[in-house]
């Protein structure tokens, strides 16, 4: 009842709340606090890495979690085509960003100037990365090796689908296995901190620049009335 | 960080840019988050939709904008004594300092120069840093096992003073607390606590031991003159000593007063553009003398040749056309061999115009010195003097005397010191017969005219050992009360000194290239600077001087001043701007510029610090001998005095420098507080009862032994010093030289002193004591805003509000400007000015001492015998006559220290410190031995700052009860600053000299100083006789012109400048004329007592603590942005070579050690030290990042752990003539430069944390 109720929705509060009261109370501290200036090798290995890693295992989980099972059923997708498709592109994802989290935590902890820089935030961040991503391999090689019986289609997928949609069904949940479990609780766990770190930098995608002119103007004054 | 959250603050405010355009409008606050939705608003596109507008506003353009605006620009400065008293405009933003810039409003030098705008550095650039640091003393402090037992004593007793007594009466107790110091434990208190503390402290010791118990340090007066004023006033009133700090310092040039019977008085910088030959000797102008290095480069623009001597490749080195590498300390024989080759070139050989001229009326050259026949042949006497001839007249012994080439016999010239004193209008230069009054012409040498060729004995010194010279000089003999004197000129005994060779029959070297002294082959020998370049910088230095009138200048500084023979070094170095006509001259003399010593407005300043308007005199006391006998240095004493003295003498008259010092004090010639072994405060009642004055009472109880001097027993506890106050200095660690000398005995706490007395040399006449005493001090009192090494060994800690946070004045030897400092905010958390700090001690101390003491008291004060007054004629040609052994008797005033009786109300101290006392009204003011009214100025000050309200004797005087009332009333007072004083101060002298003399300051006689117009814009000084420069016109400021241009009289014994000097002292030690000394040889460690055990390899260097560049002492040494340009931390500078000796490489951790102490570093290696050198910058404080060390099993000390100073004995003279005391004038100096350390890697750095 609290696990896939009541915490989902704390988190999910917190979550905007945070994101949105940070951006508005502090705009000039959003920041991705780049260390680069300070170490680069170790950085250009592990961040690329990790970001790209986490980049695809990103749209994995929309694939898999916000996508109902019909739909694949209704395309014409077999299970064993989505589960060789998830597992194999997913490994590779999750692997890359495995790596990478582990290479920026090394980094981190080894680079003295790096280390004297960091705030609590910064390993927080870093330490909720690692356990999501090292738990969400670990069941998902398991479910995998075991070949179990486990579609996370079919539990979690609708579960949090209608949490989405504030229709939770924490029923869903309850034959889930552990690893699983402990997989999303720490996933909503990254969401609960993600407005007090750098983390908020994924907002900041400059997506816009694909489309925006190239030369800008803006008023004097504000907004409208010139 | 205050910058940035400044700027996130504002950016939510109104910008200033938008209050410009006109368009303030209450927006409404758009939050970023609903801004940002604009996106999906329509927008415009232009140019094919290459361009569009953007749908968010330029809010963030505001952050930027507002970077840079400020509330207000205020003007203030740095109290730092850094020299350059830089006037600038501190920016205040929310309540909060954000930063200062430089002031560009200095009135201009004139149309043919640069300015002095702007002035500044990035240290004075970094200060707002402190205000808000983790350093800032933000409470008062007390240190917690102190404040504990004194309230359980409070409990118990009631009252603060019987429970100060049950502490420091009960030895567990005091040694606890002692013990306790400089190991953190401060805890917070009120200033109500604290004062009560102090004053409860001040009150037993003045009950208990006396007010000359009680002392008070603080440095540089011109750096902020209330501030230093604040506790000098409050602590003269009680009668408690002020130690100076210039000698203590060992930035007093002891050559100074010898030379010119001045403290120091040298160019502003600007002066320097007028030169035509710059010699910079050890001051390193740009990194040092940061502000004004800029008119040197100038200089050079315009033609002027500047030569550097330095054993460093230092930064004024690359701006020199030649670079004179001299080995440390053999500055001395450079300046030997200079003189040399200018006697011999420009005097001897050819006869130049001008410097013969000049010599004549500037200078001792033509003055008679008697000669002392002895085996072997003679020996340089004393001045002739008129008594010799038994001429009657006032004084005789005082009047020097010339041979007349007119009349063809001896005479009397107006100007020496007999005729200063007991008589008016003969004491200037005119060189004119005193009896007659007709022209005089001085014959430089009495070859020619002599009776025959005499050998005269001179004593030499070099690293090997001391010799006699016997060198030829022709002689006059003179019958003069039945005896045959022989005579002969300063000049003819200087060119026998020098070895100028003149065809007299004597061994002096014939050419430059004779390895005799002092010709340059000689000192290339020494210096290892090459003879064909001492000899072309030499011929030069004095051919610029004929073509530009005497515009050669040679500046010098701490490089050359710290040594142990710092004054011989001078006196050869200065002998050269005399030589060639320089000084005096606008662009030409000497150029000393150690400490920021120049108080312009003097005589008012020094009226108000030293209360001398309520009661005189005050208790002023030599720094060096203080801390000496109080840290017990003096027991550790190993060279006997023996081996420096001349070899003429044969023995010295003490072996124990200690011993010298005694008798400078029982002969007049030192202050020497505490002054006796008993209470002064007790004394006038003890000789009422005995029927007698107090000064007979003193002199009979002297004699009979039942009194003594407390110098003669400085570890008895009946002389301890009890209560020291510290503010504005940082003494245990910055300026506390035999750092851990000053721990174990005068603190009583952990030290790493490396030294034991057992192999030390004993004293004859002063008591030696078993065992040594540790902790003498009671309470040791810090007013500072840093959290700093004084802070950290004080038993109460006030906070001091820092120089943006109250009113005060500065001044400079640099500039000729007085300017103000302001509050730019007010003193934050619960910091106080000075002036405040010490009203409230005052106020609380009064309210105290009205219950403790019946009523006022007489306490008997002795002083020295003073320059500048009738007392410097007290000891007839510096004969020393020592009426404890009988040779004369004890006659106050003449034999012996003056006695004074002075009344004081204790209870009224506070009531006078904030009042200006009648005295000033009623008795003349002055400096230098001239005096005038300031009546008139002290009714001006009832208008100005008001007058006191309180009844009682303060009813109606001026209101001092402001540091801006302070402010006002040193402006008005003071001749510099207030040209009506000016005027009445020439007139003084006028009367004196006999010269017209007033127009020097008339053109300015409407001029007043005010504390507004100073804020205003920086004011320009008003030629003044406490000065001897002119800045009549508009001109630069160059010391002695007005001796040189209005026949003013040097303060002197001859009333010139001075190159022979008499006294029995100095002749004992072989200075009666310049010589060259060798450094000391002083190893690392005894070689009769055990050193810690060798590990792995190391090096012996000379060590030396010359002044840093990122910092000024310990000031900006531990500021965040000066830290990180420069390795953050301790470090000590080594070639390269020496590291690679001792297996060290660029910053290793080194231990840097003997046996005063050790301190840990990091190595800095380098190719721009010689060998055999090791820096270690200035004040590197210790709560900077120093790791501990094995040896010490402690911290591993200061800058100033391995040092330790060594006092001359002929800096203690006193009683006669230029050579008597002052305060800051005369001296033992603190110098510490002639030791050495041993260098090792450390085996493992422990930073002791846990």
């Amino acid at each position: 009842m609290f696990l896939w109720i009541i915490y989902p929705y704390l988190v999910l509060a917190v979550f905007l709340f945070g994101v949105v009261a940070r951006f508005n109370g502090n705009p000039y501290g959003w920041t991705s606090k780049s260390s680069e200036l300070l170490e680069k090798r170790l950085l250009r290995a592990g961040s690329t890495s990790f970001h790209w890693g986490i980049i695809f295992v990103f749209f994995g989980h929309v694939g898999g979690l916000l996508v109902p099972i019909e739909v694949y059923h209704a395309l014409g997708v077999p299970d064993e085509a989505y589960h060789v498709v998830a597992l194999g592109a997913g490994t590779i994802a999750g692997i890359a960003a495995l790596f990478g989290v582990v290479m920026l935590i090394y980094r981190r902890w080894t680079v003295k100037r790096v280390r004297m820089t960091s705030s609590a935030g910064d390993w927080i961040a870093l330490l909720f990365l690692l356990v999501v991503i090292a738990t969400g391999m670990m069941a998902t090689g398991r479910n995998a090796l075991a070949e179990s019986a486990f579609d996370y289609r079919t539990t979690i997928n609708p579960w949090i689908r209608g949490v989405l949609i504030f229709r939770p069904d924490p029923s869903l949940m309850a034959d889930v296995p552990a690893y699983f479990k402990v997989h999303v609780a720490a996933a909503f766990g990254l969401f609960a901190v993600f407005p007090f770190t750098r983390l908020v930098h994924v907002f900041s995608l400059p997506v816009t620049y694909l489309w925006r002119s190239y030369v800008l103007y803006r008023r004097r004054g504000s907004g409208k009335s010139a | 960080m205050i910058l940035t959250a400044a700027c996130f603050v504002d950016s939510y405010s109104i910008s200033k840019h938008q209050v410009s355009l006109g368009k303030v409008r209450r927006m409404k606050r758009i939050f970023p988050s609903i801004e940002k939705l604009k996106y999906f608003t329509k927008r415009e596109r232009y140019s094919d939709g290459w361009s569009e507008l953007s749908p968010y506003g330029r809010e963030w353009e505001d952050a930027y904008r507002s970077r840079w605006q400020h509330d207000k620009v205020v003007r203030s400065t740095h109290g730092v004594n850094c020299t350059g008293s830089c006037s600038w405009k501190i920016f205040v933003k929310n309540g909060i300092v954000t930063w200062e810039n430089q002031h560009t409003d200095y009135p201009s030098t004139g149309p043919d120069m640069p300015e002095f705008e702007p002035r500044g550095c990035p240290r004075g650039a970094s200060f707002s840093w402190y205000l808000y640091s983790p350093l800032r003393v933000k409470y008062p402090y007390i240190r917690g096992v102190l404040l504990s037992m004194f309230r359980e004593a409070m409990r118990e007793t009631g009252d603060p003073v019987k429970a100060w007594a049950q502490i420091v009466e009960n030895p567990e107790k005091a040694s606890r607390y002692k013990k306790a110091r400089g190991k953190g434990g401060l805890v917070r208190a009120s200033w109500e606590e604290a004062t009560q503390l102090i004053s409860a402290s001040m009150i037993y010791t003045l009950k208990k031991f006396g007010p000359d118990r009680i002392f008070g340090f603080s440095p540089i007066p011109a750096m902020s003159m209330v501030s230093y004023a604040s506790g000098a006033r409050f602590l003269s009133l009680i009668g408690a000593p002020l130690l100076s700090f210039y000698d203590w310092y060992a930035d007093l040039p002891p050559a100074s007063p010898q030379i010119w019977g001045d403290q120091t008085d040298v160019p502003e910088s600007s002066d320097w553009f007028n030169s035509g030959y710059l010699l910079v000797w050890g001051s390193n102008l740009p990194m040092t003398r940061t502000p004004d290095a800029h008119f040197m480069t100038e200089a050079r623009y315009r033609g002027t040749k500047v030569v550097s001597v330095s054993p460093d490749f230092a930064e004024f080195v690359k701006f020199a056309d030649h670079w004179m590498q001299i080995k440390p300390g053999a500055d001395g024989a450079l300046a030997m061999a200079m003189g040399h080759v200018i006697l011999k070139e420009f005097y001897v050989n050819r006869q130049t115009d001008y410097f013969v001229s000049y010599a004549k009326e500037n200078t001792d050259f033509p003055n008679l010195i008697t000669l002392e026949e002895r085996e072997g042949g003679f020996v340089p006497s004393r001045f002739l003097t008129a008594e010799d001839l038994g001429v009657e007249t006032n004084n005789a012994e005082w009047k020097t005397l010339v041979y007349d080439d007119k009349t063809g016999a001896f005479a009397v010239p107006h100007g020496s010191i007999g005729f200063r004193w007991g008589e008016n209008g003969k004491w200037n230069l005119h060189m004119r017969d005193m009896t007659t009054g007709t022209p005089i012409e001085p014959r430089l040498s009495v070859l020619g005219v002599h009776d025959r060729i005499a050998t005269v004995q001179l004593p030499y010194f070099d690293g090997e050992g001391k010799a006699v010279l016997r060198r030829a000089v022709p002689v006059k003999q003179v019958e003069a009360g039945g005896r045959t004197l022989t005579v002969t000129t300063v000049y003819d005994l200087t060119l026998a000194n020098y070895g100028v060779p003149r065809g007299l029959g004597d061994d002096a070297p014939a050419d430059y290239d004779e390895m005799k002294p002092y010709t340059p082959a000689w000192q290339e020998a020494i210096t290892g600077i090459d003879r064909k370049l001492a000899e072309r910088i030499a011929r030069e230095f004095a051919k610029n001087a004929i073509d530009t009138g005497g515009r050669s200048m040679i500046i010098v500084g701490a490089g050359i001043n710290h040594w142990y023979n710092s004054d011989t070094i001078y006196r050869a170095i200065l002998n050269l701007v005399l030589m060639v006509g320089a000084q005096g001259v606008n662009g030409g003399g000497w150029a000393h510029y150690v400490g920021q010593e120049k108080l312009r407005p003097a005589e008012g300043w020094s009226s108000i610090a030293f209360a001398r308007d309520w009661s005189a005199p005050p208790r002023h006391q030599n720094g060096t001998s203080f801390f000496y006998f109080a840290t017990d240095q003096w027991r550790y004493e190993e060279t006997p005095v023996h081996e420096l003295v001349s070899p003429l003498a044969g023995k010295a008259r003490y072996a124990h420098y200690a011993d010298y010092n005694a008798l400078a004090a029982r002969l007049g010639w030192l202050p020497s507080y505490p002054q006796f072994n008993c209470n002064s405060l007790h004394m006038a009642e003890e000789a009422a009862k005995a029927g007698q004055s107090p000064a007979d009472y003193i002199v009979n109880e002297l004699k009979s032994g039942k009194l003594q001097f407390a110098v003669d027993d400085p570890d008895d506890p009946a002389n301890f010093p009890r209560v020291l106050f510290v503010w504005r200095a940082n003494l245990i660690s910055s300026s506390g030289k035999g750092h851990e000398y000053f721990l174990k005995h005068l603190l009583g706490t952990t030290n790493g002193l490396l030294n034991e007395d057992e192999v030390s040399l004993r004293t004859e006449e002063i008591k030696w004591r078993g065992d040594a005493p540790e902790g003498k001090l009671d309470l040791l009192v810090s007013l500072d805003f840093r959290m700093t090494g004084t802070p950290l060994y004080s038993d109460i800690v006030l906070p001091a509000a820092t120089w943006y946070e109250k009113s005060d004045l500065s001044s400079t030897d640099m500039h000729p400007f007085v300017h103000p400092f302001n509050p730019a905010v007010g003193p934050q958390w619960e910091s106080r000015s000075d002036w405040d700090a010490f009203k409230e001690i005052a106020k609380q101390f009064s309210a105290m001492a009205e219950g403790q003491f019946a009523g006022p008291v007489q306490d008997i004060v002795t002083t020295p015998l003073l320059h500048d007054s009738p007392d410097e004629l007290a000891q007839p040609y510096g004969q020393i006559k020592d009426w404890k052994k009988g040779e004369t008797e004890p006659v106050p005033g003449k034999t012996m220290p003056r006695i004074h009786v002075v009344e004081r109300d204790y209870a009224a101290v506070y009531e006078k410190m904030v009042s200006l006392g009648p005295q000033l009204k009623e008795k003349p003011n002055g400096t230098k031995g001239i005096q005038w009214s300031v009546a008139d100025e002290y009714e001006q000050l009832k208008k100005i700052n008001g007058t006191s309200r309180r009844t009682g004797i303060t009813n109606g005087c001026p209101d001092l009860t402001t540091d801006t009332q302070v402010c006002e009333a040193i402006l008005t007072l003071s001749s510099t600053t207030n040209g009506k004083v000016a005027v009445k101060a020439w007139e003084a002298l006028e009367q004196k000299t006999a010269l017209y003399l007033k127009d020097l300051a008339e053109e300015r006689s409407e001029d007043r100083m005010t504390f507004a117009s100073i804020t205003a814009q920086p004011q320009t000084v008003i030629t003044s006789p406490a000065f001897s420069g002119s800045k009549k016109g508009g001109r630069r400021y160059s010391p002695f012109t007005t001796n040189i241009e209005k026949r003013i009289p040097w303060r002197t014994l001859t009333g010139r400048q001075q190159y022979y000097l008499d006294h029995e002292m100095l002749i004992e030690f072989g200075e009666q004329m310049a010589v060259f000394k060798p450094t000391l040889k002083h190893t690392p460690f005894h070689p009769g007592s055990k050193r810690p055990d060798v590990k792995g390899k190391e090096v012996v260097l000379n060590y030396l603590t010359p002044h840093s560049k990122w910092s000024i002492h310990s000031m900006y040494y531990d500021s965040l942005p000066m830290l990180t340009l420069f390795r953050g931390g301790p470090t000590v500078w080594m070639n390269k070579d020496d590291a690679a000796d001792a297996g060290i490489a660029d910053n290793d951790w080194i231990e840097c050690f003997n046996r005063n102490g050790a301190v840990a570093a990091r190595a800095v290696v380098t190719h721009r030290i010689p060998r055999g050198m090791a820096f270690m910058y200035h004040a590197q404080d210790r709560h900077i990042n120093v790791p501990g060390t094995k040896l010490t099993e402690t911290r591993g000390g200061t800058h100033n752990s391995p040092t330790r100073i060594h006092v001359k004995p002929t800096h203690m003279i006193g009683g006669y003539a230029q050579l008597s005391y002052g305060f800051n004038y005369y001296g033992p100096t603190g110098n510490q430069r002639d030791l050495t350390v041993v260098i090792r890697k450390m085996e493992e750095v422990n930073w002791l944390e846990d």
